[in-house]
């Protein structure tokens, strides 16, 4: 046993076990979500900082420290299977205040990146992108809002693609590329039926 | 005159038309002309693209910044999220090579190449810099002075967040919103925890309604200690989520506010003589008339 210290046998068992979490440790995992990421997740001496500036924590069981541990341990399944993941807001708070020049949103983001490759995200990002591949619109133009642009003196519809959708071809060709539309119609088909 | 692409987004020209028409008469008084940008799209939603696949964010926004480079002018725009996307893709693909190469790569299949020619550009930093707007000739357009009312500032995040990639200084506690208000001649008004999230981003209204609009309930009680006639913003998303999210706000919390929210363009628009109707400002989930009655 490495460690003598007179812990009751249970806990000195406990310490002395690693082989808990090196079953768990994917190496690659910390290596790929700081090339995604572009940010250093290992730099992180979990002061907490990220998740005492974070509007998410105070009200759901989401930890960004947690994550960024993740992160660093290499940690894939519990990071990328937990649904907390889903909650950040991205507002950045944490990013601003980190002492150690971390950027936890962006490992965030690398993270549901790598999540989406295992078909694992909600279903409302996925519909986005199919309005955007239908009308180059997230949020797309209304009978309502119609009417009320023309009493405004503006056209209709905006100079965007909705005026010009000629343009939508270059944006199904990107979405293509990515086979995005494709994964996005196979999911969501899955979940919804 | 100094000529601007008008990158319009999604919010604000199919929710909020009257942002958009605001932002270009109250930006031509004050020597901004905005242009059509022809074809643009969804920047894409930094929060639901950049969520899935970031290759995917570039390409879709590098796009809409190759169209203003077809112009050859440089991009404003009016919302937070389309900045976060916008120019920090361009500001990205500036600097960084290999991406630069990826998001080429793919634009190549719809003859178009990111060249990296132009800037980027929110409208409320263009009205702040004394150097094209400033202040002085805000308050010096105005006619109708918003004297008598309280205004609280919603800056939003993505602008000036992450700080250390952007160029605003504090994200702790800027003031510089405040005095554009001012500016209108309405009493900008602090409140607690001023640079909180609307609760919107990141994919999260979409994915967990109630966790969202628990984070704008909190902004609204400490806005509503502060005793606010309205609460002024300048990204169409937070518009939003406090506008339309107090009617949801009421239907699962059972708790009104009735905070009228403008973007800070209607505000502008309305400090220059244009009226609610103009403004379209009965789109607004939440009546503006109350602020209105003290202004009018």
């Amino acid at each position: 046993m490495a460690r003598t210290k007179g812990y009751p046998e249970a806990l000195e068992k406990k310490l002395a076990d690693t082989r808990l979490y090196e079953d768990e440790r994917h190496p690659e995992f910390t290596k790929t979500v700081e090339k995604i990421s572009m940010t250093i997740p290992h730099m992180c001496y979990q002061c907490g900082t990220c998740t005492a500036s974070c509007p998410s924590a105070p009200r759901s069981s989401y930890r960004i420290r947690k994550f960024v541990r993740r992160a660093l341990l290499g940690l894939e399944d519990e990071a990328l299977t937990d649904p907390d993941l889903w909650l950040c807001t991205t507002c950045y708070s944490c990013t601003d205040r980190c002492p150690r020049d971390i950027a936890p949103t962006d490992v965030i983001m690398a993270m549901r990146n790598l999540a989406f490759k295992r078909d694992i995200i909600p279903v409302n990002f996925l519909k986005t992108v199919q309005a955007i591949y239908t009308s180059g619109h997230g949020v797309p133009n209304n009978d309502v809002n119609r009417a009320a642009r023309k009493k405004l003196g503006l056209p209709a519809d905006p100079p965007t693609t909705h005026r010009f959708p000629q343009y939508i071809k270059g944006i199904q060709y990107i979405l293509d590329y990515f086979e995005l539309k494709k994964n996005a119609d196979r999911i969501v088909k899955e979940r919804e039926g | 005159m100094r000529e601007y692409a008008f990158f319009l987004g999604c919010i604000a020209p199919n929710r909020y038309p009257g942002a958009e028409s605001a932002s270009y008469k109250a930006s031509e008084k004050l020597g901004i002309k905005l242009l059509d940008l022809e074809g643009a799209s969804c920047c894409p939603a930094p929060g639901a693209f950049g969520s899935i696949d970031l290759n995917v964010f570039y390409a879709m926004a590098a796009r809409n910044l190759v169209l203003a480079e077809q112009m050859k002018k440089d991009i404003a725009l009016v919302c937070n999220g389309c900045y976060k996307s916008i120019w920090e893709v361009n500001h990205k693909l500036k600097h960084n090579k290999e991406l630069r190469d990826g998001v080429n790569e793919v634009l190549k299949g719809i003859d178009m190449e990111f060249k990296g020619t132009i800037d980027v550009w929110h409208l409320a930093e263009l009205l702040y810099d004394p150097a094209i707007v400033g202040v002085q000739k805000i308050r010096d357009s105005v006619k109708v002075p918003l004297t008598g009312t309280r205004i609280a500032v919603h800056y939003g995040c993505h602008l000036m967040k992450p700080r250390k990639e952007r160029h605003f200084g504090t994200t702790e506690h800027p003031t510089w919103m405040e005095e554009m208000v001012a500016a209108l001649g309405a009493e900008p008004v602090e409140y607690r925890n001023k640079m909180l999230c609307c609760g919107a981003g990141g994919g999260v209204r979409g994915y967990d309604l109630v966790h969202s609009l628990d984070i704008t309930n909190e902004k609204l009680i400490n806005l509503k200690e502060a005793k606010v006639d309205a609460l002024t913003e300048i990204c169409p998303f937070c518009q939003l989520q406090f506008d339309r999210g107090q009617i949801e706000i009421q239907e699962k919390f059972g708790v009104s506010y009735n905070l009228p929210v403008l973007h800070y363009c209607e505000l502008l628009g309305l400090a220059q003589g244009m009226t609610p109707q103009e403004l379209a400002l009965d789109l607004h989930g939440i009546s503006c008339e109350p602020f209105l009655q003290k202004v009018l």
